[in-house]
């Protein structure tokens, strides 16, 4: 009997046929298998490396068109110089103006993003309801989906105008218009980020507070809260992130004034950011021109300081991380309920003059506050650009080219290359995407290497994509002399996603329990065996839904493929790679700030790209809702 | 031992317990694939869209051209089937570039070649295809009428600040430019300002449509825009030795009107074949009357 099972186990999984050391013959097929981990290993590692590769071609590149600026007119003149001016008569060139201006604009959208994320993160994970949670959660996420031009597209045309009559100011460009467009497209970044650590507090610590008798309002704020710290400081560092970089919404609301608000706290002033700068005037300066080399160390700087934002959010988790975690989930537990036992002590009792519940009360108002001014943002927005632009559908508009500038006939051409656009970049990240993030949870160990591989990612990650705008366009369409093409905007494009992609397969492959991987190499299958049928099924939902948000994110940009791939307009669509094509994000930019008369087309445009990406967004969610229910948790 | 022989199984079913997700991957990632497969027939042509011509020309530059080549582009695609034009906009220093580079056939500018791109592509031949005026806009309810060159100059060096300096309104003037790196404010800068720094505080936009919307839709605004864009903004009369001339075509036309600057089209070298017939057809005179129609000065004679 156990002679037949044993055979049984050989036969069925060869490799068992390892713990029967003293048998003579390996198999032939192992020894193929070994050579097929081998390259595969190899492979991935390879693939892997492209990501560090890209990193250092993006700075060298950028560093290639930028020296020459500092050379000429000195790195403190630049850094520090208070004059933007490259055309006039003594051009220079003084970026001074445009740092300060990004961080102003940063500054102000985080003070006004965090406490509203906060108080939308805090009532999703602790206060609503379930049912109540289904709807917000997923609206809020999908705030994240709506395309930064469209965002543009609303403040230009009515934020400003808003800021201007109700603050009776001459006019509404300015810092605080700036500030709320950032605040808006960082607040869901930050709520779903906080919110995601807000609900890994373990249950026993609320559960524990309540025991003691803390009001609810006081368990959220001295137990949740500080327990979900570097959760909450890895999102808000993340909403940073996309402020710094965003590009196309603040060029269309700042005012673009290189100067700096005088005093500093007048949020009515016009300013000017780094990124705003590249956006409007990368697109006429002169090629080789000293303004040229300028703009490009305007990215170098750009890049570097997001670098900084970056290397401090790694610091500060890392730091956090570094306390063991067991110390840290009870100092994080047990200071909360130090603080609470003076509540109880009739001292403090006599101080007090709130009640607690009172206090909560009051709490959860300001709470719900927030809770409705971030919905009621995404609201207005979302119904401006339907109400107006529901008009503009027909079917000639979904099926036609446009004609007469994109006054009339339709945007089909645009729709089109949108999807050449987005399945090409999904065609150059997809594969190199997985690839890495398998090489780095199944292959790899934490070593030097691997850091540095994550480090690059990250940074790939929080580089703007106007950088990568210019990268592509430097390398790709002049280096390599693709010229403006389909190809070009893809691979450009493609780099931008890649780091959502190789973030999220990881999450989605570290998720994948240890026990699996050993029961397959137990019943003796190769590494690349386990990884290919036992790591990657269950793995794929996690990976899908990684895929469809990045498509998300590159079909609304319209940043990276400014330079690289777009054109005003085309009635045919794109024979092959090297041929331009229209996009919507762009041809939505275009008719908002070149083509007067176009009303109804550009909100039309508007409205075809939100419930485009929108509903790739929806997909999404609902791909990770049936996921997380079907996990067992 | 005897529960080594129990199949293996599923994964999905260890992980989840459920069936369906597995169903749920394979359904996903065959959307997936589909979209892919939609970027895999770029060679074809989906069907409603009309034959692909066999050849092609790339038009790519300035903005200020861009309704000329592109307008033009309909006539012509009508009228030679065979031929598809590109166009795209950047600026003048994109069309300049690709044109210098070989990525276009043909480059537009509204501005004069500078010595850097003269020096790099040498072998640019310069088009002049029409002519354009800058209009000076302000918003419809602003009382002022016209200006002298001397009082715009000083409204955009920041002499003035407020509206009644200058004969209108008292309200706080909003100086709206375009950016630095564009031909229209360069001829601008040149042509108006004489060189003269402009104001620091002055909001930039990266195009006419910009300037126009921001002038319609602020009080104190001031703009300078081509002649195309002057839907809900007041265009502003300029004064000439005490004579005040209106933007009318006709002024324009005789020159009379003091903003003018030439537009170009841009080539490397003679232009040859379908690039020789397009700019061309923009030169005979129904290419010329496209031009009036986008808001453009033909070419006199």
């Amino acid at each position: 009997m156990k002679k037949e099972e044993a055979a049984a186990v050989q036969s069925g999984y060869p490799g068992w046929s390892g713990h029967f050391r003293r048998e003579p013959e390996v198999p032939f097929a192992r020894r193929g298998r070994h050579l097929t981990d081998l390259i595969v290993g190899k492979l991935l590692f390879i693939v892997a490396l492209l990501a560090i590769l890209i990193v250092f071609f993006i700075i060298g590149f950028l560093l290639r068109d930028g020296y020459q600026i500092v050379l000429e007119i000195g790195l403190w003149n630049f850094l520090a110089g208070m004059d933007w001016n490259p055309a006039g008569p003594t051009p220079s060139f003084g970026i001074l103006p445009l740092i300060v201006g990004t961080l102003l604009v940063t500054a102000l959208a985080m003070a006004i993003a965090v406490p509203l994320s906060m108080a939308t993160a805090i009532y999703i994970a602790e206060i609503a309801g379930p049912r109540t949670k289904e709807v917000i959660k997923p609206a809020v996420e999908l705030l994240a989906g709506i395309p930064s031009v469209v965002y543009g597209f609303f403040g230009l045309i009515l934020l400003t105008e808003w800021i201007r009559i109700l603050f009776d100011r001459p006019s509404g460009s300015s810092w605080l218009a700036g500030s709320i467009l950032l605040a808006i497209m960082a607040i869901p970044t930050i709520t779903s980020v906080a919110e995601d650590a807000l609900s890994s507090v373990p249950r026993e610590f609320r559960e524990g507070s309540l025991a003691l008798g803390a009001t609810r309002w006081q368990t959220i704020r001295r137990v949740v809260v500080p327990g979900a710290l570097s959760g909450i400081t890895a999102a808000v560092i993340l909403g940073m992130g996309r402020a710094i970089g965003e590009t196309m919404a603040v060029l269309m609301v700042t005012g673009n004034a290189a100067i700096i608000p005088e005093p500093i706290t007048n949020v009515f002033s016009p300013v000017r950011t780094l990124t705003g700068t590249l956006g409007i005037e990368m697109g006429e300066v002169a090629f080789g021109s000293m303004h040229y080399h300028a703009l490009f160390g305007v990215a170098v700087v750009l890049l570097v300081i997001t670098l900084a934002v970056n290397g401090l959010a790694r610091f500060i988790i890392h730091r956090i991380q570094m306390t063991p975690a067991r110390s840290r989930a009870s100092g994080a537990f047990m200071q909360p309920v130090h603080n609470l036992i003076p509540v109880s002590l009739p001292r403090q009792a006599k101080r007090r003059v709130i009640h607690p519940r009172t206090t909560q009360r009051f709490a959860f108002l300001l709470i719900s506050l927030g809770v409705v001014i971030v919905l009621a943002a995404l609201g207005v927005i979302l119904l401006e650009i339907i109400v107006n632009g529901a008009g503009a559908i027909s079917l000639e508009f979904l099926t036609a080219p446009p004609s007469n500038l994109g006054r009339e006939g339709g945007i089909f051409p645009a729709i089109v290359g949108t999807l050449y656009l987005v399945a090409g970049a999904l065609a150059v990240a997809l594969p190199i995407g997985i690839a890495t993030a398998i090489y780095l949870i199944e292959y790899t160990a934490d070593s030097r290497l691997t850091r540095g591989i994550r480090a690059a990612v990250d940074l790939l990650n929080g580089t703007p994509s106007i950088v990568f705008g210019l990268f592509g366009f430097a390398f790709l369409v002049l280096f390599l002399n693709f010229g403006v093409s389909l190809i070009a905007g893809q691979i450009t494009l493609g780099l931008m996603i890649l780091p959502t992609i190789i973030r999220t397969t990881e999450e989605s492959l570290r998720s994948i329990p240890k026990s699996l991987r050993e029961g397959s190499y137990a019943l003796g299958a190769s590494k690349w065996q386990t990884i290919w049928r036992v790591v990657l099924p269950p793995a794929l939902p996690g990976i899908i839904t990684g895929a469809i948000l990045s498509i998300g994110r590159a079909a609304g940009e319209t940043a990276p493929i400014m330079f690289t791939a777009v054109v005003f307009s085309s009635r045919y669509l794109p024979s092959s790679l090297s041929e331009p094509v229209m996009a919507l994000p762009y041809h939505l930019f275009i008719l908002t700030t070149s083509v007067p008369g176009a009303d109804n087309q550009k909100f039309g445009t508007a409205l075809v790209l939100l419930m485009m990406v929108l509903s790739i967004y929806l997909v999404a969610i609902l791909v990770r809702r049936r996921y997380n229910r079907a996990t067992v948790m | 031992m005897s529960k080594i022989t129990i199949p293996f199984y599923h994964p999905f079913i260890i992980m989840t317990g459920k069936r369906l997700s597995g169903v749920t991957a394979v359904a996903l990632a065959g959307i997936l694939m589909v979209v892919l497969m939609a970027a895999g027939c770029l060679g074809s042509q989906p069907s409603g869209s009309p034959a692909s011509p066999s050849q092609q020309i790339t038009v790519t530059g300035s903005t200020t051209v861009l309704p000329i080549a592109e307008k033009a582009r309909e006539t012509f695609e009508d009228r030679y089937p065979s031929t598809s034009v590109l166009v795209s906009g950047g600026g003048s220093s994109v069309g300049v570039r690709a044109v210098g580079e070989g990525t276009a056939d043909i480059g537009m500018s509204s501005r004069d070649l500078k010595p850097e791109e003269t020096g790099m592509y040498p072998g640019l031949v310069l088009h002049h295809i029409a002519d354009d005026a800058i209009l000076l806009i302000v918003h419809p309810e602003n009382s002022i009428e016209s200006l002298t060159l001397d009082q715009v100059r000083g409204i955009y060096n920041g002499t003035y600040t407020n509206w009644n300096q200058v004969g209108g309104p008292d309200l706080e003037i909003v100086v709206i430019g375009r950016d630095s790196a564009s031909g229209t404010r360069e001829f601008f800068g040149e042509y108006v300002m004489k060189k003269e720094d402009f104001i620091r505080s002055q909001e930039e936009f990266n195009s006419n449509g910009g300037i126009q919307q921001k002038v319609s839709r602020t009080p104190g605004a001031i703009g300078y825009v081509g002649l195309g864009y002057t839907e809900g903004v007041k265009q502003l009369n300029i004064e000439v030795d005490g004579n005040t001339i209106e933007p009318t075509l006709e002024n324009i036309n005789s020159k009379k009107y003091p903003i003018t600057r030439p537009l170009y089209m841009l080539t490397n070298g003679e232009p040859e074949g379908a690039v020789k017939e397009f700019l061309e057809f923009i030169m005979s005179e129904e290419g010329q009357q496209i031009v009036a129609s986008v808001d453009y000065i033909p070419l006199q004679g």
